[in-house]
């Protein structure tokens, strides 16, 4: 048996209780429940969000030092992508940075962010995700001639990062697997020590085929088709997309003159094109 | 209305990742959602150095510091060392809790009750293997309907 519960809320330490409550309810945007509400034998104030989660200060003499090897420890607020306009324009107006993101380039297509510090030096993300990250990104770079089908060995896998896709060769053939990963657009990185496509925006696993492999519900990789010329040149056109449910040897290109892919089955998707990863919303 | 719907997701720095999972997983009932390995190097030493955990609604991580982290004397139960996180139960289900943390001996204090002008009920504290502060209760407001926290799927981007 385990405790099995639902997260409450997080106590936060502060130095002062009424600038604190200022920041959390001015700059960060959260609702005052009251104070002393809560049996702590210190200053408290309690905060609300608009779900059933709470934030707790609690007034202490001396806040303990931010740990040296924590640097990278932070709580992040979820904001709608109204919220977030409104929260850059807030803080703007109070004189923040806004455009400062450390880890832009860990971000997702339609993942936005700002970091902020309260008065105690607490990290904070202030985030929301907008409809891009769901979006079927072109990378613009058209029909792109890969080279001829015997330089690649069956079992390889090359990344053509203009493209935005990774050129498959399997058992059966040739695979054109989209890099824009299925979950929130992050690019995947081929892992070849560990035989899978990785996203590192939010750690979703494709195994060789591009099938997901976990349990975020994603759908595999998707397919940009591939064709072989008749001098044997393998072309892959990056402004179409299928998407699939699994992996099924017909999806592949045989590694012949002339061949081409078969969309029979698979569904063609509305293609967008890419955005800027990281800038905030208008 | 506040501007903020809900906490996204929220880190916490361990000693020892492994014996945090285990904690957090068994003790608390949080699943492993991922496991994050930022660099190649890291993949290649099969060193994870950030598991990305789910407790029902609510995504956190358990982050692998670099360096020993100073944390209060052990003997403490009750704290924060800057941030402590709460979790809830039903009201029905407390007692059942405290019996179980008897069970799998990770010492607590209290339960201490709430005042009953605030949405808390009662509290007991204790701590997980590094040493970070944590809270289990139940609410007063446990029967009111708030708003969903949305799922990210988040694996730990940061």
């Amino acid at each position: 048996m385990a405790l099995d519960g639902a997260f409450s809320h997080l106590t936060i330490e502060v130095s002062d209780l009424d600038k604190s409550e200022a920041f959390y309810l001015d700059v960060i945007g959260l609702d005052l429940l009251g104070r002393d509400m809560v049996a702590e034998n210190r200053p408290t104030s309690l905060l609300a969000l608009n779900t059933r989660q709470r934030v707790l200060l609690v007034e202490v003499p001396e806040v303990p030092p931010y740990p040296a090897s924590g640097g990278s420890i932070h709580h992040a607020w979820l904001l709608t992508m109204e919220q977030f306009a409104k929260a850059r324009d807030r803080l703007e107006a109070l004189g923040y940075e806004t455009g400062i993101d450390p880890r832009q380039s860990f971000r997702a297509v339609g993942e936005f962010n700002m970091d902020i510090h309260d008065p105690d030096g607490n990290r904070f993300q202030i985030q929301a995700f907008g409809e891009e990250g769901t979006e079927i990104l072109a990378s613009g770079a058209g029909t792109v001639a890969c080279g001829k089908f015997g330089e690649f060995a069956p079992g390889s896998v090359t990344r053509f990062a203009e493209g935005r896709f990774f050129l498959v060769r399997n058992r059966d053939g040739f695979l054109a697997l989209s890099a824009w990963c299925t979950h929130k657009n992050g690019i995947t990185a081929w892992q070849k020590e560990s035989w899978h496509y990785y996203c590192p925006f939010h750690g979703a696993k494709f195994d060789g085929n591009g099938v997901y492999k976990g349990d975020m519900g994603c759908q595999p990789l998707r397919l940009n088709p591939v064709s072989i010329a008749d001098d044997g040149t393998v072309l892959v056109d990056t402004g179409r997309f299928f998407a699939r449910d699994g992996y099924s040897p017909s999806q592949a290109v045989p590694a012949r003159p002339g061949a081409a892919f078969q969309c029979g089955g698979l569904h063609p998707l509305a293609v967008s094109f890419e955005k800027h990863v990281g800038k905030a919303p208008g | 209305m506040a501007e903020v719907e809900s906490i996204s997701h929220s880190g916490i720095c361990v000693h020892d990742l492994k014996e945090a999972e285990e904690f957090y997983c068994n003790v608390l009932g949080a699943r492993v959602h991922s496991r994050v390995n930022f660099k190649t190097q890291d993949a290649l030493r099969g060193r994870s150095i950030h598991t990305t955990l789910t407790l029902d609604d609510y995504v956190f991580a358990v982050m692998l510091t670099e360096d020993w982290m100073e944390v209060p004397d052990a003997g403490q139960l009750r704290g924060a060392n800057r941030t402590r996180h709460s979790f809830c139960v039903p009201k029905a289900r407390f007692p059942k809790v405290l019996e179980m943390l008897e069970a799998v001996e990770v010492p607590f204090e209290g339960p201490v009750m709430h005042p009953e002008h605030g949405p808390f009920g009662e509290s007991v504290y204790f701590r997980d293997p590094t040493g970070n502060f944590l809270e289990v209760l139940w609410r007063r407001d446990e029967d009111v309907v708030y708003s969903t926290v949305q799922p990210l799927g988040h694996g730990g981007g940061g």
